[in-house]
C-alpha cells in the first residue's frame, strides 16, 4: 500500500498551479485535503505521476458573504465552514450537512472542493450542492467557467472538470426568510458514509411551501434530485399526506443498488424514510424562521 | 490457594506498568526494527479465488532497479516443507507461496524483495501470473454436497475433520423431555483485527549459523515450526520475545511469514523484513476467524428445565486449515454453559472453500459456540413463555454442586451463577432498565433487554489436537519462569513469551511480589529468547495467570528454599525451625534472630564459606509448570478434561431499534464477571470492556464478506466495520470473585472476557425487541439495520 513514485508540486500562487495543471494535467491530480486521495493513492487506484498540492495558494481558502450568498474557496476546510457564521445563517442546509461527514479530523484536513471534486455520490456536500444549485467555478490557463451543479456531477467519481482545471470556488445561493434545511442519513457507523443521505430545504409562506429542494445521495450514481417531489411539495403545508405521498413517490423514482453493508430493497425503503424526516425538520424550523426570524442578508 | 484476606497487592488497585510506555508511544514493535541492510518484501498475489498457476514471469521485476530478488511458489517449495498442519491430511499442503494452484483470492504467488517496500510493490506489480481459473466453492455447505468443485484435489473431499460425539443416555433424555426446540444460528466470518498487522524481521548469520527473528507473534511452537519447515535444526533459530505486539487475541500466528522471510534472509544473506499492509492482511493473512453455521436442539421439561443438548456445526477453515479445525473441539468443555444439562450430542464438521484460511481467534470458538447455546436458550424461553432470568436460573448449575463434572467429561472448578447474575440485574436496577424499555417503545422504538450467562474456559491445554486428531497424543503445555536474584540483591523475572497487550510484566511483578513479599515495584521483568529461553507455549487460551502463576509459585518456592537454607546454616538452627518473612530468614521461636535479605544475598553471591553444603551459589532458579488439570488423554468414550478453570459473565444489554430504519442502538450496557481472584483490577476491566467492544462488533458489524465469484468484498477498514467509541456504550460493570481451587491464588482466565457473552447479549436484546412486536429474531450475525429492517419488514407486509 504504497503509491507510485510520483513528483510533488507545491505553488504559491493560483497563476503557478494553473500553469502546473496545464503542464501536467493529464498525468497529475490536484491534492486538497488528501483525504479521499491519499487513500486512493495508496491502493494505487489513482496514478498520477505529478502531484499539484494547492494548500499554499491562499485565495483558495476564503469563505465570504456576497450580495447573493456565500462563496466558499476550493480549500476551505470542512470543519472551518462548520465552524463559519455566514455558513451556519445563510447556508442552513450545508450548516445540517457538514457534521455528517466523517469526523472531526478528517474535515479538519478534508475541503469543500475536495469533496465536490471527488464526487461520490454518497457524499453529503455535492448532494447539498446539488439541491442548492450551487455554482461551481472552474479555472485553467483557457480562462474561467461557471458550471451549473446540475451539470458538475456526471457519474461516481467523475465531474465536468477537465484535467488542466482548478475547482476554486463554489457559490452558495443564500436562502430566504422563512427557510428551514434538514440533513437525515443512516450509515452502519457514526461518520461513515451514508447508505442513504436526504438534504431536504424548504422556503414556507404563510405555511405553505414556496420553494422545496431535495436531494439524496446513495442511491445513484450522481447525487440524485427528485424534482416531481419538489413540484409535489410547492403550495402544501407539508401536512403527513403530502409527506407520505413524497416519500413514496421517492420510493418509487430511485434505483438504488445493493452491496454488502445494506441491500437495494432497504436502501429504497430508507430513502422514504429519511425524505419524510428531513421534510418535517427543515419544514418545521421554515415555520420558526418565518415565525421571527429572518435571515437574509442585511 | 492463599488466603486472600493475607494478599498485600494481588487484587489491589496498582500501577499497570505498562500503560506509560505505550500510551506516551515507546512501544517497540516489529515495524521499528530494521537492522542496516534490511531488504523488504512485497508479495504477488492471486486475483482469483481459485486457479491454475500455468506461469510467472518474472523479468520485468527484475529489471526494475532496487529489485533485488523475485521467489516463486515452486522455488520455496523445493527447499523448505509444509506449514505445519494439525490435522492428518496428507493430501493438503499449506505453503507461503501457492505451488501449481491458488485456492484463494489474495493467496500469496510470489514475493519481490527490494530496496524498499515501495519498490517492492513496484516490482510486484510486473511480474506477470497466468492463470487458469477453476470453479469455486464459497458456502460451506455447498462445499459438502456431492460434485462440488474441491479444494484440494488430491484430498478428494472438501470435509477436512468430522467427529461425533454423544455423552450420556441421550435418547432417554430427549424421550422424557416435553419439548424440544431447534434453532439455527450463523456466526459470520470475522476476526480480531489489530491495528498492527503481521510483521517480521529475519536476519541470517552466516558465521554463527543463527536466524534471528523478531516478529509480532502470539504462536506457541513458531520457533520450532520455522526450524522444521527451513530444514534447520532448531538451535538456528532464534526468536525475540523483547517485541511489544500490537494486538492479537490468537491471530499473529505469522507462520508462513516466518518461513518467508527466514528463507529470503538465508538464501540473499540480509535482514529481511516482510510487514504485511492492510490488504495483505484481510485477504491473505490467513487470520480470519471461526465462520460458522449451527443446528442446535435444546429439550426441556414442561418446567423449562433442560434435558439434553444437541449441537450440529459446520465451520467454514477457508482454504488452508492449520490450527483452526481444533477451535470445534475446545468448547467441548463447556458444552453445555453453566447449565445442568445431563447429555449431549455434538457433530462437528470443519470444511474447506476457497477463501482465506481461518487462525486461532480469542476464545478458540468459544464465543460462537456461546451464541449458540444462549439463542437456544432465548427460543426455549419463547416457546414456553418462560421468563428468560427464569429459565437461566433454574437451570444453573448449584453453586455447592462444584466441582461439577459434564457430560463431556469436564469439571468445572467453581462457580456461583446466580449470584453473579443477581449482581447484574442489581447493578442494572432491573426494574429500572424495564421502565426504560417501556419508555423507549412508548416512544416509538422497538426496545428489548439482552441477557447472556456465558462460561469463559481459561487455563488453555492443548488437548484439542487429541480430539480432532486422536492419532496425536500430546498433552503437554508448559509455560515456566526464571527468577534471579542478583548480587545486590535485586529480582529478576525472565519468561519466553511475547505479549500483545495483556501487561504480563504487571502480572508476573504482582504474582512475584505477593509470593516473596517484595514490593511488586521492584521487580524487573524481562523476556528471554527462544534460545536462551524456557518451554512456553505463548499467551493463549486465557492461560498465562493460571498456568505462569504455577510456574512463579514453584520458582519462588524453590528461592526461598534455597534462602531458608543459607539462613538457617548462618543462624545455626535447623531448616525447620525459620520461617521467611519477606525476605528475611528469621528464628520461629525467636524472631529478634534473623538473618537479612542482604546478607542471604551476599552469602549466595559471594561467601562460599558460609554456604551449606549441597547449595548451589548464586540465587537463580527455574520452574516449568504443567497447566493444572492436563496429562489425560481423550477417554474411549469421548469425555475429556479440557480446561481447568471457569470464569463466568453476565450481560444484561438494552437494545433500541428504529423501526424505520433497523438501526440498533445499545442505550445500556451492565455486566458481572467472575475471574476468580483478580491479580489487577484495571487489567481485568481492561480485558472486559475490550472484550464487550469485540463482541458488539460481532454482534452488529464486522464481517469479512466474499462474492460469489470468491472476491473479498471487504477491502479495508471502510467496509471491516470496527466499531468506535461512538458504537459502544459506557458499560457498568461488576466483580464476583469464586476463587479456582487449582491455582496460586484462586485466579482464572481473563483474557477471553467480555468477547465471551456480549454477541449473545447483543442478539438476545435485538430479538426480545423484536419478539414484542411479534417480529421474527434474526438469526445471524452481524444484525446489519437491513437484515433488522427486513425482518421488521417482512411481519408488517405479513399482517397487511
Ligand atoms: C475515514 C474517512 C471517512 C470519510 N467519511 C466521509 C463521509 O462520511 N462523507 C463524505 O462526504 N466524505 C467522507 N470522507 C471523505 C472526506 O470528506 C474527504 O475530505 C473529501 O472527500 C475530499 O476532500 P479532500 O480535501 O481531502 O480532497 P483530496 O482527497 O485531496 O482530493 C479528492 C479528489 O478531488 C480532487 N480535487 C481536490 N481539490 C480539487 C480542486 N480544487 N480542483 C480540482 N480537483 C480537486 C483531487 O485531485 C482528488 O481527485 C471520509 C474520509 C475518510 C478518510
Amino acid at each position: 500500500m504504497k503509491p507510485i513514485d510520483f513528483d510533488l508540486h507545491r505553488p504559491e500562487t493560483l497563476d503557478e498551479a494553473l500553469d502546473l495543471l496545464a503542464e501536467h494535467g493529464d498525468d497529475g491530480k490536484v491534492l486538497a485535503g488528501g483525504q479521499s486521495l491519499l487513500p486512493l493513492l495508496n491502493f494505487r487506484l489513482a496514478r498520477p505521476a505529478h502531484l499539484v498540492d494547492v494548500g499554499r495558494v491562499a485565495s483558495l481558502a476564503v469563505l465570504r458573504r456576497t450580495a447573493t450568498g456565500v462563496t466558499v474557496g476550493a480549500m476551505v476546510r470542512q470543519a472551518s465552514a462548520e465552524q463559519s457564521p455566514a455558513v451556519a445563517s445563510h447556508c442552513p442546509l450545508l450548516a445540517a450537512a457538514l457534521p455528517n461527514i466523517a469526523h472531526p479530523p478528517i474535515r479538519n484536513r478534508g475541503t469543500l472542493g475536495g469533496s465536490l471534486a471527488h464526487g461520490d455520490p454518497a457524499a453529503e456536500l455535492p448532494s447539498v450542492a446539488t439541491a442548492l444549485d450551487a455554482v461551481f467555478v472552474a479555472a485553467s490557463i483557457r480562462g474561467r467557467r461557471e458550471i451549473p451543479a446540475a451539470e458538475f456531477f456526471r457519474t461516481h467519481l467523475v465531474t465536468a472538470l477537465e484535467p488542466d482545471e482548478l475547482l476554486t470556488e463554489i457559490r452558495f445561493p443564500a436562502t430566504d426568510s422563512g427557510t428551514g434545511a434538514a440533513f437525515a442519513e443512516v450509515g452502519r457507523r457514526r461518520g461513515d458514509f451514508a447508505l442513504v443521505g436526504v438534504a431536504a430545504q424548504v422556503t414556507v409562506a404563510d405555511g405553505r411551501v414556496t420553494d422545496a429542494r431535495v436531494c439524496l445521495s446513495g442511491v445513484a450514481d450522481t447525487p440524485s434530485r427528485p424534482k416531481d417531489v419538489e413540484d409535489m411539495l410547492r403550495g402544501t403545508a407539508a401536512d403527513d399526506d403530502v409527506v407520505r405521498d413524497a416519500a413514496n413517490a421517492v420510493r418509487e423514482t430511485v434505483e438504488p443498488v445493493g452491496d454488502l453493508h445494506a441491500t437495494a430493497d432497504y436502501r429504497r425503503h430508507v430513502a422514504g424514510v429519511l425524505l419524510a424526516r428531513a421534510l418535517r425538520e427543515a419544514y418545521e424550523t421554515a415555520e420558526r424562521s418565518e415565525d421571527g426570524h429572518d435571515l437574509r442578508i442585511a | 490457594m492463599t488466603e486472600r484476606a493475607a494478599l498485600r497487592w494481588v487484587s489491589r488497585p496498582g500501577a499497570v506498568r505498562e500503560d506509560r510506555r505505550f500510551v506516551t508511544g515507546h512501544g517497540r514493535y516489529v515495524a521499528d526494527i530494521t537492522p542496516p541492510g534490511t531488504l523488504h518484501v512485497g508479495l504477488v498475489t492471486s486475483p482469483h479465488a481459485h486457479a491454475r498457476i500455468t506461469g510467472i514471469d518474472a523479468e520485468a521485476a527484475l529489471a526494475l532497479d532496487g529489485v533485488v530478488a523475485v521467489l516463486t511458489g515452486e522455488e520455496l517449495a523445493k527447499e523448505t516443507d509444509p506449514l505445519r498442519q494439525y490435522l492428518d491430511l496428507p493430501d493438503v499442503h499449506w505453503r507461503p507461496l501457492a505451488v501449481d494452484v491458488a485456492r484463494y483470492a489474495g493467496e500469496w504467488v510470489a514475493a519481490v524483495v527490494a530496496t524498499s517496500r515501495a519498490v517492492a510493490e513496484d516490482g510486484a506489480e510486473l511480474v506477470s501470473v497466468d492463470y487458469d481459473p477453476l470453479p469455486v466453492v464459497l458456502d460451506p455447505e455447498a462445499a459438502l454436497r456431492p460434485g462440488a468443485p474441491t479444494v484440494h484435489t488430491g484430498h478428494g473431499t472438501n470435509v477436512l475433520a468430522h467427529r461425533e460425539f454423544s455423552w450420556g443416555d441421550v435418547a432417554g433424555d430427549v424421550a422424557r423431555a416435553d419439548g424440544t426446540t431447534q434453532v439455527r444460528v450463523r456466526w459470520n466470518r470475522n476476526s480480531t483485527v489489530p491495528i498492527e498487522t503481521f510483521g517480521v524481521v529475519a536476519d541470517w548469520d552466516e558465521h554463527r549459523q543463527l536466524l534471528d527473528v523478531w516478529a509480532s507473534i502470539q504462536m506457541p511452537q513458531f520457533p520450532d515450526q520455522l526450524a522444521s519447515a527451513l530444514r534447520i535444526p532448531g538451535n538456528q533459530v532464534r526468536v525475540h520475545f523483547d517485541v511489544d505486539v500490537g494486538g492479537s487475541y490468537g491471530v499473529k500466528r505469522g507462520i508462513k511469514h516466518g518461513v518467508l522471510a527466514g528463507y529470503l534472509a538465508r538464501q540473499l544473506h540480509a535482514p529481511v523484513k516482510l510487514i504485511e499492509d492492510r490488504a495483505e492482511n484481510m485477504h491473505g493473512g490467513d487470520f480470519h476467524g471461526p465462520d460458522r453455521i449451527f443446528d442446535i436442539a435444546l429439550s426441556y421439561t414442561a418446567d423449562g428445565v433442560f434435558t439434553s443438548i444437541r449441537i450440529d456445526v459446520v465451520d467454514d477453515e477457508g482454504a488452508y486449515p492449520g490450527r483452526s479445525p481444533l477451535q470445534l473441539a475446545k468448547p467441548i468443555g463447556a458444552i453445555v454453559g453453566p447449565y445442568r444439562v445431563p447429555s449431549a450430542v455434538y457433530h462437528a464438521t470443519a470444511v474447506t472453500t476457497n477463501k482465506t484460511g481461518q487462525v486461532a481467534v480469542r476464545g478458540f470458538g468459544q464465543a460462537p459456540t456461546n451464541y449458540a447455546i444462549e439463542s437456544a436458550v432465548d427460543a426455549v424461553a419463547r416457546e414456553l413463555g418462560m421468563d428468560r432470568f427464569e429459565i437461566r436460573r433454574r437451570n444453573f448449575v448449584a453453586p455447592d454442586e462444584f466441582p461439577y463434572r459434564i457430560p463431556s467429561g469436564t469439571e468445572y472448578d467453581s462457580g456461583d451463577y446466580p449470584a453473579v447474575l443477581d449482581k447484574a440485574v442489581t447493578l442494572a436496577d432491573l426494574p429500572a432498565l424495564e421502565r426504560r424499555r417501556d419508555e423507549l417503545r412508548g416512544a416509538g422504538k422497538l426496545a428489548g433487554i439482552g441477557v447472556a450467562t456465558c462460561l469463559e474456559p481459561g487455563g488453555g491445554n492443548a488437548i484439542f489436537e487429541n480430539i480432532m486428531n486422536p492419532a496425536n497424543d500430546k498433552t503437554t503445555f508448559p509455560e515456566a519462569c526464571r527468577l534471579r536474584v542478583d548480587g545486590s540483591g535485586a529480582v529478576v523475572a525472565v519468561v519466553s513469551i511475547s505479549s500483545a497487550g495483556q501487561s504480563h510484566d504487571t502480572m508476573v511483578a504482582t504474582l512475584l511480589g505477593e509470593e516473596l513479599g517484595r514490593d511488586p515495584a521492584t521487580v524487573t521483568v524481562l523476556r528471554a529468547d527462544s534460545l536462551s529461553g524456557m518451554p512456553s507455549q505463548s499467551p493463549v487460551g486465557s492461560r498465562m495467570t493460571i498456568v505462569l502463576g504455577e510456574a512463579i509459585r514453584a520458582a519462588a518456592t524453590d528461592l526461598k528454599d534455597r534462602l531458608l537454607r543459607v539462613g538457617a546454616h548462618n543462624l545455626g538452627v535447623p531448616v525447620a525451625d525459620v520461617d521467611y518473612v519477606d525476605g528475611d530468614v528469621v528464628v520461629r521461636a525467636d524472631s529478634e534472630r534473623r538473618l537479612r535479605w542482604g546478607e542471604i544475598v551476599a552469602i549466595a553471591h559471594r561467601k562460599q564459606h558460609l554456604m551449606p553444603d549441597g547449595v548451589e551459589p548464586g540465587l537463580e532458579v527455574v520452574h516449568v509448570a504443567h497447566t493444572p488439570r492436563s496429562g489425560g488423554l481423550t477417554a474411549p468414550d469421548g469425555t475429556v478434561q479440557l480446561y481447568p478453570c471457569f470464569s463466568f459473565e453476565t450481560h444484561l444489554v438494552l437494545a433500541s431499534i428504529d423501526p424505520d430504519t433497523g438501526v440498533v442502538d445499545l442505550d445500556r450496557y451492565y455486566l458481572a464477571h467472575d475471574c476468580g481472584t483478580v491479580v489487577n483490577p484495571e487489567v481485568v476491566r481492561g480485558m472486559v470492556y475490550g472484550g464487550t467492544a469485540h463482541g458488539i462488533g460481532v454482534a452488529l458489524y464486522e464481517q469479512f464478506a466474499y462474492d460469489d465469484a470468491g472476491q473479498p468484498l471487504t477491502q479495508s477498514f471502510m467496509d471491516y466495520l470496527l466499531p468506535s467509541t461512538h458504537e459502544i456504550p459506557d458499560i457498568a460493570d461488576d466483580e464476583h470473585c469464586t476463587p479456582s481451587p487449582f491455582t496460586t491464588f484462586g485466579q482464572k482466565g481473563a483474557g477471553e472476557a467480555g468477547y465471551m457473552g456480549a454477541p449473545a447479549a447483543v442478539a438476545s436484546a435485538v430479538n426480545d425487541a423484536l419478539a414484542a412486536s411479534g417480529v421474527a429474531p434474526v438469526m445471524s450475525l452481524p444484525m446489519k439495520p437491513s437484515d433488522v429492517w427486513a425482518a421488521i419488514n417482512r411481519t408488517t407486509e405479513g399482517n397487511s
